[in-house]
């Protein structure tokens, strides 16, 4: 991922000619000091502290995080899908004028698949195996729009060949298993397109594909981006496809989010010691490495080692066992999102936050 | 076209395995001695009419290859022969005490089918609950009790100590409960299938509900509840199927190990069907009988196994027809 | 005296390692954690007790029918009778005692003959793979589906009759070794598969290529690296599998057709059904002794796959 990441990571921080500042558009989802936690419930595991971010219409978000960080279960808890025993335990997600942590299972079942879609990590995983895939899909349009059985798989074929499946027609009767990876794929897109929803949720779509294939892919979403003007929240792990398909970012670590801004702001000037640490530590084409006396080249800087996983142990801010500009009130407070430029926030004590004093 | 490919192969496959287990059965039998000189040996009383008649079904003055095929040649004719001790043409005698086995085995399968899928599936749905563990704990144990000491331990409850039910028999010899042949038929079958069922519904029960709990973790069944479809459906049509098929090979051979004991079985209720058939004919040297016995029974349990790798293959697109998985 | 040249400071080459001790202590740490496997080991140390110690602590002998003049047969449980006597005026304790050996005999012996005969098959094949595997699995094919119970019940009555008046007849327990025979001759099919199983899925893992880098013989490979690491799965089989001949005789003895000379728990069932309206002691201490020997090493063979596989749980 090294070429990809480095290439696109220079195009993100370039800076980009002066767009007419039309007013910005409306925001679509808000998710506001989300908690999601684990039993035991006395002492509950807290896997999502107080987590916020918006999403405007026609707009990608990306959150960006390492495994563990909260990035999966954020975007899970908006379609209300956290795998028991997880679940919901304070703050709000606003969506076209609700509150889905509030809603039910079967209020929330009207919306998925319909205003609300979703992109799973593991196409081979994610579509039934006893299932040919146009009778899956067309399942969905009988479900929501009452589709016959004919007309829902006319327009499965119609989304197969939006996404860039070739020969359409023949592959309704297809079974996942006959397919490659990448076509899978290309299937769960066309799935979470079927109702035109309003908001499509990503979750690591290319992690499990081959270079080539992820390249593939992110080329095909860019492109339906363009063409549908489609909001996507869209979790990874790998900077380079977030340079490349987001248009906002989210930086999370361990349950907390970082900082959170536009996609050039934060490459160009990455303000949380996570997110420069981040960085920093991707190898860039337009940087160039000291070579010492010996010919060995200059080390990439790392994120330090983790001294306490996870939870911090006084409650604060849970970089500060990594952080290397921390100080003893950043274990105890937990940053609050501070504003240090339009559209752009960060958590971090070291950075204009104020500080909360949290539970452990 | 595959399908009959595959249909054939497995088909082949299941005559061989007849034709191998007649065999032995035969081979068995006969290795042991001379059934006649056997016979003789044990029941002085037997009549010359007798010998000739079994000697001319046996062709005994032959070498034992031509015998074996004499025999196989009458079994396809479903010519079983005759009974020494009763008389009577084997088929017939296998038809009869035959239906009394199914009757109690068929219902006892069915039921515990229904039940562990109720059960195995709501067992997952609320995994780690109470609830769950009793059903598991309870499966668990009935797995480990021998079906022939529950079935001791029923007539014994219900039987002699409540008098709720008869203890042994398909019918009354008089006074048919309430007046009527059929609910009295019904009446005794209720202890010898509650019996059978109770054995399979744990079994069943526990490979139900750990299969649904490894389907409803899986993300095809997360995927469709994001899209949207209906709890319902997604548990009772979509994880059930899924859930279901690696069941079906165990259900044939459930159903072997019930055909297999069902001499036990029917000892234990004094029910009059093939497997107390063959009990008996073993006992009393019945070689026709046991011979035939032997031979549906083989049968049966092999028809069994074919019928369950058909319909899998039928049922799971995943499967290639060619090898099987 | 010390030889100083340079050969004696080269150290003969070390055995190919074993799979490090530290799993078999880990699985019984994992094991010890089981309640289940716990609660079976119990009752397996019971039954095994039973069988090593009872038959001297037994108050009656096995054959001892003196019970018939006081209490008389059938009697209920009293002090010198403590489950009371039976139709033919055994004390019934005693008997079930003794019926401990003879049960722990058709488990362990039926089982090792038919883990020995389906490690072999099961080994072979999957070691080899190829044809050899195609042949050897539609051998143990056939034997999967053979209705043991049926067959051994016909086996068993027929050798009865066929060895009167031959020299075989005052062999002892020859009905019990037979019926041991059988019962292992029909169990090994399971065992065959699983180690088939097993030695596919090592025989190809990184460190059996490691191994043979290093030189070591197919002898070698077999018996030091992939035999060990299938014993945990193989264990659990052959655990359920005691249980199930243990289960097996009893049927076999239920139905009359065990030895004469043993004392079995499916023997004393045999002989006292008739009476279970009137002395139901007699039937459901032997069933009940049954009970418990097949649950126990059920719940260890539970036990065993948690210490060895274990699930991740939630």
């Amino acid at each position: 991922m090294a070429g990809l990441a480095a290439e696109t990571q220079a195009a993100a921080a370039a800076p980009r000619p002066p767009e007419a500042t039309a007013s910005p558009a409306p925001v679509l989802v808000s998710v506001e000091n989300l908690r999601i936690q684990f039993p035991p419930w006395n002492a509950p595991v807290r896997v999502v502290e107080d987590v916020s971010y918006q999403v405007r219409t026609g707009e990608t978000m990306g959150i960006v995080g390492e495994s563990g960080s909260g990035k999966t279960l954020s975007s899970l808890a908006i379609l209300n899908l956290l795998p028991p025993p997880a679940r919901i335990a304070g703050g709000r997600i606003l969506f076209e004028g609700e509150d889905l942590a509030a809603k039910s299972q079967a209020q929330m079942q009207k919306l998925r698949g319909r205003r609300l879609a979703m992109i799973f990590q593991n196409p081979g995983y994610s579509l039934n195996p006893l299932l040919t895939v146009g009778a899956q899909l067309a399942e969905i349009l009988k479900v929501h729009e009452k589709l016959p059985r004919s007309a829902a798989l006319q327009r499965v074929e119609e989304l197969f060949r939006l996404v860039g499946i070739t020969d359409p027609g023949s592959r309704l009767s297809q079974y996942p298993h006959e397919m490659s990876g990448g076509m899978k794929q290309r299937v769960c897109i066309a799935r979470a397109l079927l109702c035109h929803p309003a908001l499509v949720l990503a979750d690591e779509p290319t992690t499990a594909l081959d270079v080539t294939i992820q390249a593939q892919i992110l080329d095909l979403l860019e492109e339906l981006k363009q063409r549908l003007g489609m909001s996507m929240i869209f979790v990874t792990h790998d900077m380079g496809v977030v340079a490349r398909i987001a248009d906002r970012i989210t930086v999370m670590y361990a349950g907390q989010v970082c900082e959170t801004g536009d996609k050039q702001a934060i490459f160009a000037r990455p303000s949380h010691p996570y997110t420069q640490a981040l960085l920093a530590s991707t190898p860039r084409i337009d940087k160039s490495y000291a070579v010492d006396a010996q010919g060995r080249r200059e080390r990439l800087p790392t994120v330090g080692l983790a001294a306490t996983p996870g939870q911090s142990l006084g409650g604060g801010c849970r970089f500060a066992g990594r952080c290397p500009e921390a100080v003893p009130e950043c274990t105890r407070l937990v940053p609050q999102a501070a504003a240090i430029e339009p559209g752009r926030s960060v958590h971090c004590l070291k950075r204009g936050s104020a500080g909360v004093p949290g539970h452990g | 076209m595959r399908v009959f490919v595959f249909l054939a192969r497995r088909l082949i496959f299941a005559i061989i395995l007849m034709l191998g287990v007649s065999a032995a059965i035969f081979f068995l039998i006969n290795a042991i001695g001379n059934p006649i000189e056997l016979m003789m040996a044990e029941t002085p009383g037997m009549t010359g009419e007798v010998i000739e008649r079994m000697k001319g079904y046996y062709g005994l003055d032959q070498p034992p290859l031509t015998r074996y095929l004499l025999w196989l040649g009458r079994l396809l004719h479903l010519d079983f022969g005759t009974s020494i001790v009763y008389n009577q043409p084997v088929g017939s005698l296998i038809a009869t005490w035959g239906w009394q086995t199914l009757k109690i085995q068929l219902p006892a399968i069915l039921i515990a089918l229904a039940i562990a899928i109720l059960f195995g599936v709501t067992a997952a749905r609320r995994q780690h609950s109470r609830s769950d563990f009793t059903v598991m704990g309870t499966a668990l144990l009935g797995q480990s009790l021998p079906a022939f000491f529950l079935g001791i331990l029923l007539i014994f409850v219900f039987s002699y100590t409540l008098d709720w039910l008869p203890s042994y028999g398909a019918y009354s010899t008089r006074n048919p409960l309430w007046g009527s042949p059929t609910l009295d038929a019904l009446w005794h079958m209720i202890l010898p299938v509650a019996m059978l069922t109770f054995f399979n519904t744990a079994t069943l029960t526990l490979l139900m509900r750990s299969n649904m709990v490894d389907v409803l973790k899986s993300d095809f069944i997360a995927a469709m509840r994001a899209s949207g479809i209906p709890e319902r459906r997604v548990i009772y049509v979509h994880a059930l199927r899924a859930a279901f098929i690696p069941m079906l090979t165990y259900l044939g051979l459930l159903i072997g190990l019930m055909l297999g004991t069902a001499p036990v079985t029917e000892s234990v209720f004094t029910w009059p069907g093939l497997g107390s058939l063959y009990v008996a004919a073993i006992h009393q040297l019945d070689y026709p009988v046991i011979m035939g016995a032997s031979a549906v029974i083989a049968f049966m349990l092999i028809c069994t196994t074919l019928l369950t790798d058909v319909i899998y293959v039928l049922i799971d697109p995943r499967i290639s027809l060619e090898g099987g998985p | 005296m010390t030889d100083q040249t340079i050969a004696s400071h080269v150290s003969a080459p070390k055995p190919a390692a074993k799979p490090a001790r530290g799993i078999w202590r880990q699985g019984w740490q994992r094991f010890a954690r089981s309640r289940t496997g716990m609660l079976g080991l119990v009752l397996v140390l019971i039954v095994v007790a039973t069988a090593v110690i009872g038959p001297f602590v037994a108050p009656f002998d096995a054959q001892d029918q003196s019970p018939m003049l006081d209490p008389g047969a059938k009697a209920p449980p009293s002090w010198t009778n403590p489950l009371g006597t039976d139709r033919m005026g055994y004390d019934v304790l005693s008997r079930v005692i003794y019926g401990a050996p003879t049960a722990l005999a058709v488990g362990l012996g039926a089982m090792s003959i038919a883990a020995a005969i389906g490690i072999l098959v099961g080994g072979v094949a999957g070691y080899r793979g190829g044809t050899t595997d195609e042949v050897l699995m539609r051998f143990t094919d056939f034997f999967l589906v053979i209705p043991m119970f049926v067959v051994i019940l016909a086996v068993v009555r027929l050798l009865g009759v066929a060895v009167v008046d031959t020299p075989f007849e005052s062999v002892p327990y020859l009905n019990l070794g037979v019926i041991i025979l059988l019962i292992g001759v029909f169990s090994w099919a399971p065992i065959a598969r699983m180690t088939r199983a097993e030695f596919l899925r090592l025989k190809n893992q990184e460190f059996v290529e490691a191994a043979r880098c290093i030189g070591a013989t197919s002898g070698d490979i077999l018996f030091r690296h992939i035999l060990p690491n299938a014993l945990p799965s193989l264990i659990v089989i052959i655990a359920l599998g005691i249980g199930g001949a243990v289960l097996a005789e009893a049927m076999i003895g239920f139905l009359g057709f065990g030895d004469p000379a043993a004392v079995s728990w499916g023997q004393l069932l045999y002989f006292n059904y008739q009476a279970l309206k009137v002395a139901p002691w007699a039937s459901l201490s032997p069933g009940l002794a049954i009970f418990v020997t097949v649950l126990g090493f059920n719940l260890l063979a539970d036990g065993l796959t948690d210490a060895f596989n274990p699930r991740a749980k939630n």
